[in-house]
């Protein structure tokens, strides 16, 4: 068993890193290297700057909120989850002062944020399973939401058992240096990983995560980084 | 469909493939907020009218034949094989979406369905799977611009007879100038109207109360290679007006109400020495100079409204000036929609009122939430500034016993120009 975890919390998280990493500067440059529409693609009336609508556009999503103020909730809330999620990963590698902005201790929110990715990952699951939505959709819509839950749902439930259960086998400590060890190309799992009854959700949640780092490039994933550029050329 | 011809079509396909498509190909996340966006869906709650559901048809073919998962996973995006059912969902697609971008409007990301429906149309003319019209209509287009002394005698006949129409109205003296000049070099403004009296009879009185130095095109605006989604012939109709205007050295190429023809000359010409504008831009800076004045008691005791043609407005700009113009014209002039942007496509657009009787029906159900807008105004007139706007209108106005007067907004300005 301990091969299998190794397998997944070492290899597969190098060749995940890869293809995410590779994948996305080549599709991003093979996409940016295509010629540019020779005229205008904006929507008028212009609203000056158009920067600035643009980035207003893409992170605070208004259109969806005017015509779909509760989807825009939960994707408000899965959005903001996800960024404090990937401080709180950023963290797991070492200390960062400027996220101590606000003081905490490793992952910010007392497990809350990972409970609020889970619950509008589900509500965004769930919508897809309604007209009109469904008859939309594609397998690959619930896949990825399907993925990211249970991504959410095994890492959360670390966090769980560490600040609800008081489960502290896996401290942040052990984190480090595993991390550490991965990004240093001396890749080491510490024991407090590798055999602690825990074991099984770091791997089931670095499974998944890996997964979906595979795929991201492929897919509508690849959203993150086209959101801006379209909302710039409709703004101008 | 034999290997040959999917292969020729996907080279189509190829070819409109550049950042700006690939942006909008790769991103759509089927939200479905642009769900409520498009009048055809308000009117008519269908799944296969859905913005994104008219864009995936034409994705579902990308991700067979231009991404890896259409070899590798095909189940994982429904990727969809090129063969003549495809088409036929093309087709209906294609000609149930007027390409008003209203959608872009709401979608996140900005995704421009119109766009995506060009795709559709090529590949549909490149199966000579188009409505065969359209096609016939541009070509008669383009064959007018490679035979014009061949149509300039009954041309400049048919124009003659409209002159008298100009003066008996609106009883200018002449001075000496032509009523309705063609023709000329040097002049600062070339006209393009349609192939009807009603664009060029008010445009010339307004014109000529302002004293312009004026020419009216040999050519019609209207751009049938736009409408069925061929960029060879939009750019060869296009340029039959293009290079009327280098011939005669005019400052200013001023189109007529023709909502896709104003967009495809604005935005599809490229730099020229000479400036594009709308006759709806040119009437509110005739009025803001002062060089035509204008009284409210043409449309006295009216109430009126006004529908923004969406290749001239949302997708062109020219929100402001009918407007201006309308609060010139009358004291009780009434929004239909809280912000412009919103206004809803007339439901004629794309083509589908060149098609005529053929799509009567369809155009009729999928606007109903169009002639609800105008009717919730309690307005009497409606004016508008498109051809296929106002043939649309008026057949809404008919079917669904609106009661209203449709009104070209150009003719408005004419009937209630004061000539001193």
């Amino acid at each position: 068993m301990q091969t299998v975890y190794y397998l997944i919390l070492v290899p597969m998280v190098y060749a995940a890193f890869a293809v995410f990493i590779v994948g996305t500067a080549v599709r991003l440059i093979q996409t940016a290297r295509r010629p540019a529409h020779p005229t205008t693609l904006q929507i008028f009336p212009k609203k000056q700057p158009a920067w600035l609508y643009a980035l207003a556009d893409t992170f605070l999503m208004p259109s969806i909120l005017r015509h779909n103020p509760v989807l825009w909730f939960f994707l408000a809330v899965f959005h903001l989850a996800v960024l404090l999620l990937i401080i709180g990963h950023l963290e797991l590698f070492g200390d960062w002062p400027v996220f101590q902005g606000v003081p905490h201790e490793v992952f910010l929110g007392k497990g809350f944020v990972g409970l609020a990715a889970a619950v509008s990952l589900l509500y965004l699951l769930f919508r897809r399973f309604h007209a009109p939505v469904r008859d939309l959709s594609v397998p690959e819509d619930y896949y990825l939401l399907i993925l990211l839950f249970l991504t959410v749902i095994f890492g959360s439930q670390m966090d769980w058992a560490r600040r609800w259960y008081d489960y502290d086998v896996m401290g942040v400590g052990a984190y480090r240096a595993y991390l550490w060890s991965l990004v240093t190309l001396k890749p080491f799992v510490p024991d407090e990983i590798l055999y602690s009854g825990h074991a099984f959700m770091l791997v089931l949640h670095v499974f998944f995560a890996n997964l979906f780092l595979m795929l991201f490039p492929f897919t509508k994933m690849m959203h993150t980084f086209l959101a801006l550029p379209m909302n710039l050329l409709k703004r101008g | 469909m034999d290997q040959q011809t999917r292969e020729d079509l996907l080279k189509l396909f190829q070819t409109k493939l550049n950042r700006a498509m690939v942006y909008y190909l790769e991103t759509c996340t089927r939200c479905g907020v642009c769900t409520t966006a498009c009048h055809v869906y308000q009117s008519m709650p269908q799944a296969r009218y859905i913005a994104a559901y008219r864009a995936e048809i034409v994705r579902r073919i990308y991700k067979k034949y231009f991404k890896g998962q259409g070899k590798l996973w095909p189940a994982y995006g429904e990727a969809k094989e090129l063969t003549e059912a495809a088409l036929q969902e093309l087709y209906d697609a294609a000609y149930s979406c007027t390409g008003c971008r209203r959608c872009m409007v709401y979608c996140p990301f900005g995704i421009d369905t119109q766009m995506i429906m060009s795709i559709a149309k090529l590949l549909l003319v490149g199966a000579h799977a188009e409505p065969e019209i359209l096609t016939l209509l541009a070509d008669t287009s383009i064959e007018k611009g490679r035979s014009l002394d061949f149509f300039k005698e009954g041309f400049l006949q048919g124009v003659k007879n409209l002159e008298q129409k100009v003066l008996e109205k609106w009883k200018m003296e002449a001075e000496g100038k032509t009523v309705i000049p063609v023709d000329v070099e040097g002049a600062d403004l070339l006209y393009v109207a349609l192939a009807g009296a009603h664009s060029i009879i008010p445009a010339a009185a307004v014109f000529n109360a302002a004293g312009e130095n004026w020419t009216l095109s040999f050519f019609e605006a209207v751009n049938f290679g736009a409408f069925v989604g061929d960029p060879t012939r939009t750019k060869l109709i296009l340029d039959r007006i293009v290079n009327e205007a280098l011939r005669l050295k005019v400052k200013e190429v001023c189109i007529c109400e023709c909502g896709t023809a104003y967009r495809v000359m604005k935005q599809l010409s490229g730099t020229q020495p000479f400036k594009v504008s709308s006759v709806t831009e040119v009437h509110a800076r005739y009025l803001r100079e002062g060089r035509i004045r204008v009284s409210k008691a043409a449309f006295q005791g009216q109430a009126i409204t006004y529908h923004d043609p969406c290749q001239i407005a949302r997708n062109g700009g020219i929100l402001d000036e009918p407007r201006f113009i309308l609060r010139h014209l009358s004291d009780d002039y009434r929004e239909m929609a809280p912000d412009p942007r919103y206004n809803y496509c007339c439901g004629g657009g794309g083509g589908l009122v060149a098609l005529g009787e053929d799509t009567l029906d369809f155009r009729m159900k999928s606007a109903r939430v169009k002639a609800e807008q105008v009717q919730r105004t309690g307005a009497s007139l409606l004016a508008t500034a498109c051809e296929n706007c106002h043939t649309q209108l008026s057949d809404l106005n008919r079917h669904y016993g609106l009661g209203v007067n449709v009104q070209f907004l150009s003719s408005m300005v004419a009937d209630a120009l004061v000539v001193s």
